[in-house]
């Protein structure tokens, strides 16, 4: 059995879409790691630079918003049936930034020196 | 991870060959945060309304035991739940900011370094379905309530429920299933939900109908007052009014005073079962001389109250009718028609009708759910609908 209520206003978060599947660079766990740097621009295009490449992407206002579930407790697992345990809404997602363009990589000719 | 400096990101700007005066001056530095790949966040897919609704405070709850397929329930509606992937990756970020929030402060110039919350290639996703109900009969029929002098009510607790209790075993809303006790007139006696055993009801029934006519009161106007001093020694007082808010409609008139208007289709139908209750099926004329007969003075009967109750079969000779109760069937739509289609090969939509309504979803129309899980054929210039299935 599962609840989920909110406790004064629900926070607003974004959503980032990306083709594709997130690996960390060495093996390990992706907590810490860093992904990229999101930028805008003047037009509110939002421009993703993940490694050496560079996503162009669009704003999405979300036709059907999304809630963030965070299970209280207990191992994560959704059995077969559905989820099961006790889960909070913590937020809700209107918004998702959506890189669906081919990355372009970034060609470097010489490395810099900062 | 070490925070990336300003220095750094112009840098990266440079190398990738953006113009920094084509973008805005604030940045967003994304990180993966220490819970990022735990999977202990997930997302679900809200359907109109259901925003609104936590934003207002409300909760959802997702119901179901290990072995039911989960439900994710408002206030007053139910959804089924699926898994729906994606070939792409779905990143969390609790305070990303919009270029819309950026441009409306000018303050916004800086580096934010954001941590993603969680990521996912899946999602939930939900579908208004009909309230899983029949399982709320079926609990109450543990231990239907029998009347005070019934030995049986004394002893055990473990086969009674409470609200409480039906909330957290049954896969609906709470509205749908407040609605339904009312639909089934379930009542609450010492705090439980219970149903009355048939015979009893039958018995309270009789009660107030030979009442009603050694008074010659109106079925129209039934006094409450009345009822309850006149039968109060014989039954208690709540099952007496029970039974009339069961088989009749409350209101009060100018002066104040409660009547009731008795429902003639439900009664008549209630003393149809309890003949056809004790037998496989019985002649249809002489059902319906007797069925006239034992109904109160002043109603008539017609077979159109029985609609998903009995069942005529016109191809016997003579005529036959028997027991068929809608609620005694599956509630699976498949499970639904491969029973109905079992009990007789081929249906008109007339007959059919009362027996597959129910499972009609929120826009569905009967004609749909034919088309859907039958075949038609004509049958002596009749439409007459058969399973999809080879029958075995």
């Amino acid at each position: 059995l599962s609840r989920s209520g909110g406790t004064g206003t629900l926070a607003q978060w974004v959503l980032v879409e990306l083709q594709g599947e997130v690996e960390p660079r060495e093996s390990g766990s992706l907590a810490g790691s860093l992904l990229g740097d999101l930028h805008y621009t003047c037009e509110g295009v939002p421009v993703l630079i993940v490694g050496h490449h560079i996503l162009y992407g669009k704003v999405v206002q979300l036709e059907k918003p999304f809630a963030v579930l965070v299970k209280q407790g207990g191992a994560p697992q959704p059995g077969p049936g559905g989820p099961h345990g006790h889960y909070t809404v913590t937020a809700l997602i209107k918004t998702k930034l959506l890189f669906k363009t081919r990355p372009k990589p970034i060609i470097t000719h010489v490395p810099k020196k900062v | 991870a070490a925070m990336r400096s300003r220095a750094e990101v112009d840098a990266t700007l440079q190398t990738a060959k953006l113009n920094p005066a084509e973008l805005l001056p604030a940045v967003h530095c994304l990180s993966f945060g220490p819970q990022a790949g735990g999977g202990e966040c997930c997302l679900l897919q809200l359907e109109p309304g259901l925003c609104a609704e936590l934003e207002a405070g409300r909760s959802l709850v997702i119901r179901g035991e290990k072995d039911e397929q989960a439900v994710l329930c408002s206030k007053d509606k139910t959804y089924d739940m699926k898994i729906a992937d994606t070939s792409n990756m779905l990143l969390f970020m609790p305070g990303c900011k919009t270029p819309e929030e950026l441009n409306a402060d000018p303050a916004f110039c800086n580096i934010f370094h954001s941590q993603i919350a969680g990521f996912s290639n899946n999602y939930w996703e939900l579908r208004r379905c009909r309230p899983k109900l029949k399982k709320l009969r079926k609990l109450l029929m543990e231990d239907p309530y029998e009347g005070p002098d019934s030995q049986n009510d004394q002893n055990l607790t473990f086969s009674k429920y409470t609200t409480e209790d039906l909330l957290s075993l049954i896969q609906a809303s709470e509205e749908e299933i407040l609605h339904q006790l009312q639909v089934i007139d379930a009542c609450k006696i010492e705090g439980y939900w219970r149903i009355l055993e048939f015979d009893y009801e039958m018995k309270l029934l009789n009660h107030v109908t030979q009442l009603i006519d050694s008074e010659s009161w109106p079925l129209s106007k039934v006094p409450l007052c009345a009822c309850l001093e006149e039968l109060g020694s014989l039954e208690p007082k709540e099952m007496i009014e029970h039974i009339l808010l069961s088989y009749g409609r409350k209101y009060v008139d100018d002066a104040g005073e409660v009547y009731f208007e008795m429902n003639e289709d439900k009664i008549c139908r209630a003393i149809a079962q309890m003949l056809l209750q004790n037998a496989v099926k019985f002649n249809l004329s002489e059902f319906e001389e007797v069925w006239q007969q034992s109904v109160p003075e002043g109603m008539k009967t017609r077979l159109d109250q029985l609609q998903g109750l009995a069942l005529v079969d016109k191809s016997s000779r003579p005529e036959t009718i028997f027991l068929l109760k809608v609620e005694d069937l599956p509630e699976d739509n498949q499970e639904r028609f491969n029973s109905l289609f079992g009990i007789r090969e081929k249906w008109t939509e007339v007959d059919i009708t009362p027996y597959i309504k129910d499972l009609c979803a929120e826009k569905q129309t009967v004609g749909a759910l034919l088309t859907k899980y039958a075949r038609s054929s004509m049958l002596n210039g009749v439409k007459v609908y058969n399973s999809r299935r080879p029958i075995s």
